[in-house]
């Protein structure tokens, strides 16, 4: 019985409701729930869309900046949507691992690879994919105190060859499941990027994500903070996530 | 930067302002460049010895401006630019590049009626299954200074999951001096899917008069770094005019007459096009891409020098090298203007390669592009750096330059290179 009613809290936890998690049975959660149960701080709803703003530094000093709006449907549908004057009108589709942008100049979705960058150092991946639970398989490797955190750290690999990295390091807050901290490693095994997830607000009735860092590991003094805001729940037709259907988007 | 276009880029802005101001709620996108450009002409080429034929201007200014204007379905994008150079006086002209309606019929039925801009291709400089797409250059794919004007069409899409069904109806009608005339009627049918991480789709097109043509096309990703695409389009026969000189056996002729004609359109020879290509992106994010490209209605690199005497022949007579009756010189320079007619933007020949690479770095964006005839060697190289001043300012420089022997395609063009420098503003 305890078993069912676990399965039907991560089940539900993994849609779109979010419950307190003080109090969950810590010692009998594998990996891959505790994996589900953190997506859940980053993703409010099942259909969703949200601000992004990405600011990128070198050697402390900001170099760009750039808005999105970033709509997310289930669990393998994202759309982006650039809002700064000199890419407006360009979208990006992602649908499971695959990814397609749209110009306006050139009026035709393009399909793109992983490693093509949305802007800076932030991977296409870092933005449209946030359930790691749809992309890597974790397991528990050891406990550890961040900052004074007690945090289950997660070994995740990658369950598709799509997946934005190959192996994360990740670092999950024992008590609320929320992220802590993440290293990501490329297919040839190289440190690629450090993440932190450095805020967590109320939105929308719902504690979420609103800030993280990407450190750039393999060029230095590159960092990328990404700034989360209006979460708002959103339904959208399944054509909205159809390549064809991005000429006709504005 | 010349008055004209002051006054230009004055008035662009105050329409601007007040159809920013009066439009609440309007998706827009507003861009205006000004562009300086110098060309070092080609005056040996017998296509246009010493600028003679088709005089070409060697210093000239564009200020062009698109406004893309979205409300509800509605749609438009509007072109104005002004125009100044060192040969033609000043000259201002307006383009209404799309104006069309989107309709939503349900969650899975889309309809578009009106003037719009279509691609259908996944190819970067070349697009054999872009049937329903404007003509463009390959040397300069991303339409940089958004000149490409749409095509009146009625389309349908039905959306199924990751497919889609798409029919196009499309006619270049034309409304001129108060008369509306139609042109031919032309439909094109396009079924889409995404399966197991390829893009696939099937192509049929036919234009009144003309033969059904198929094709194909698709995409795919393997790993983080590599994309690989393809199109092929084929039909029997060919409907591209050829110049009559090709199947003489004489290229010192005069025609008295247009000397264009469908050769094989009764064929029953199958005429393809035929596109294959890659793009890779390394972990520093340089991105390369490489594309082949063979038009069988190009012409072949026999018929190519055959087109090459017969204009050598022309200008011989207009540079007086070649001795003829007096009332012949007036005929042989129309001559020469009609073999101009041979050259096409999208390429004369068969076969051709495409290289670009490209790396963004910061407020830098540096772009490299080859174009290359695989039937005699000449290339087009162009490298371009655009530096952003800010979210909405850029400027940028771009040196397009043009080798190969006198007498191939691009070595023999009107000119041997030129320096673009601009500036933009986008909102």
């Amino acid at each position: 019985m305890k078993e069912l009613l676990k399965i039907v809290i991560v089940a539900i936890f993994a849609g779109t409701t979010i419950t307190p998690l003080h109090g969950q049975d810590n010692a009998k959660l594998t990996g891959d729930e505790i994996l589900r149960l953190s997506d859940v701080n980053r993703n409010g709803w099942t259909s969703y869309s949200v601000t992004t703003t990405i600011m990128n530094y070198e050697d402390k000093e900001l170099t760009e900046e750039g808005l999105f709006e970033v709509s997310i449907k289930g669990m393998d549908k994202t759309l982006v949507k650039f809002m700064n004057a000199d890419v407006k009108g360009q979208y990006l589709l992602m649908v499971d691992d695959d990814m397609w942008i749209y110009m306006p100049n050139t009026r035709k979705p393009i399909r793109i690879t992983p490693l093509q960058r949305l802007m800076g150092n932030a991977s296409n991946g870092d933005v449209a994919r946030t359930r790691y639970a749809e992309d890597y398989a974790a397991k528990v490797t050891k406990e550890e105190t961040i900052e004074g955190v007690p945090c289950y750290v997660l070994e995740l690999n990658a369950k598709r060859d799509g997946a934005t990295y190959k192996r994360i390091d990740y670092w999950v807050e024992k008590e609320t499941k929320r992220p802590k901290k993440a290293e990501m490693y490329l297919i040839s095994g190289k440190h690629f990027k450090s993440i932190s997830f450095d805020r967590y607000q109320e939105a929308a009735g719902r504690t979420l994500l609103t800030q993280m860092t990407i450190i750039d590991r393999l060029r230095e003094g590159r960092t990328t903070v990404m700034k989360y805001a209006s979460y708002a729940e959103k339904e959208m037709p399944e054509k909205y996530f159809n390549k064809d259907y991005l000429e006709k988007l504005r | 930067m010349t008055s004209l276009s002051r006054k230009f880029l004055i008035l662009a802005a105050v329409c601007f302002t007040v159809i920013k101001a009066a439009a609440q709620g309007l998706e827009y996108r507003f861009s205006i460049a000004d562009e300086g450009t110098l060309t070092k002409l080609n005056l040996t080429t017998p296509l246009n010895f010493q600028n003679g034929i088709l005089p070409q201007p060697v210093q000239q200014n564009d200020a062009i401006s698109n406004l893309f204007l979205s409300f509800g379905g509605l749609s438009t994008s509007l072109n104005v630019s002004a125009l100044a150079n060192n040969l033609t006086p000043p000259d201002y002209s307006y383009s209404i590049r799309e104006l069309s309606y989107d309709l939503s019929l349900s969650d899975n039925l889309d309809v578009t009626v009106g003037r719009k801009i279509l691609k259908w291709g996944p190819g970067y400089a070349f697009n054999p299954t872009g049937v329903v797409e404007p003509q463009r250059s390959p040397s300069d794919p991303s339409d940089r200074l958004g000149q490409n004007v749409g095509r009146t069409l009625i389309s349908m899409t039905a959306f199924a999951g990751k497919s889609s069904l798409t029919f196009v109806y499309l006619n270049d009608a034309q409304f001129q001096s108060g008369v509306f005339h139609w042109g031919e009627h032309e439909y094109a049918l396009r079924a889409y899917t995404f399966l197991s991480g390829l893009d696939l789709s099937g192509i049929l097109h036919y234009r009144q008069g003309d033969r059904l043509e198929a094709g194909t096309n698709w995409s795919c990703v393997f790993g983080e770094n590599l994309e690989l695409h393809g199109e092929f389009l084929a039909k029997k026969g060919s409907s591209a005019m050829y110049h009559q000189i090709l199947s003489s056996d004489n290229p010192d002729q005069i025609f008295a007459s247009y000397p264009y004609a469908e050769r094989f359109d009764n064929s029953n020879e199958i005429f393809y096009k035929l596109l294959l290509g890659e793009q890779y992106t390394f972990e520093n994010g340089i991105n390369i891409a490489f594309e082949y490209y063979r038009n069988m209605d190009g012409l072949s690199i026999s018929e190519w020098n055959q087109w090459m005497k017969f204009v050598k022949f022309q200008n011989g007579i207009q540079q007086g090298s070649i001795a003829v009756p007096p009332q012949m010189i007036g005929p042989s320079r129309n001559n020469l203007l009609w073999a101009l007619q041979t050259l096409s933007p999208r390429g004369t020949m068969r076969d051709y390669f495409f290289g670009r690479e490209y790396y963004s770095a910061n407020r830098w964006d540096f772009e490299f592009i080859q174009l290359m005839n695989g039937d005699d060697a000449s290339i087009v190289l162009v490298p371009t750096v655009t530096y952003k001043i800010s979210e909405f300012f850029s400027v940028y420089g771009r040196f397009t330059a043009f080798l190969g022997r006198s007498d191939s395609e691009y070595g023999a063009l009107f000119m041997k290179n030129s320096t673009n420098l601009g500036i933009q503003f986008q909102l």
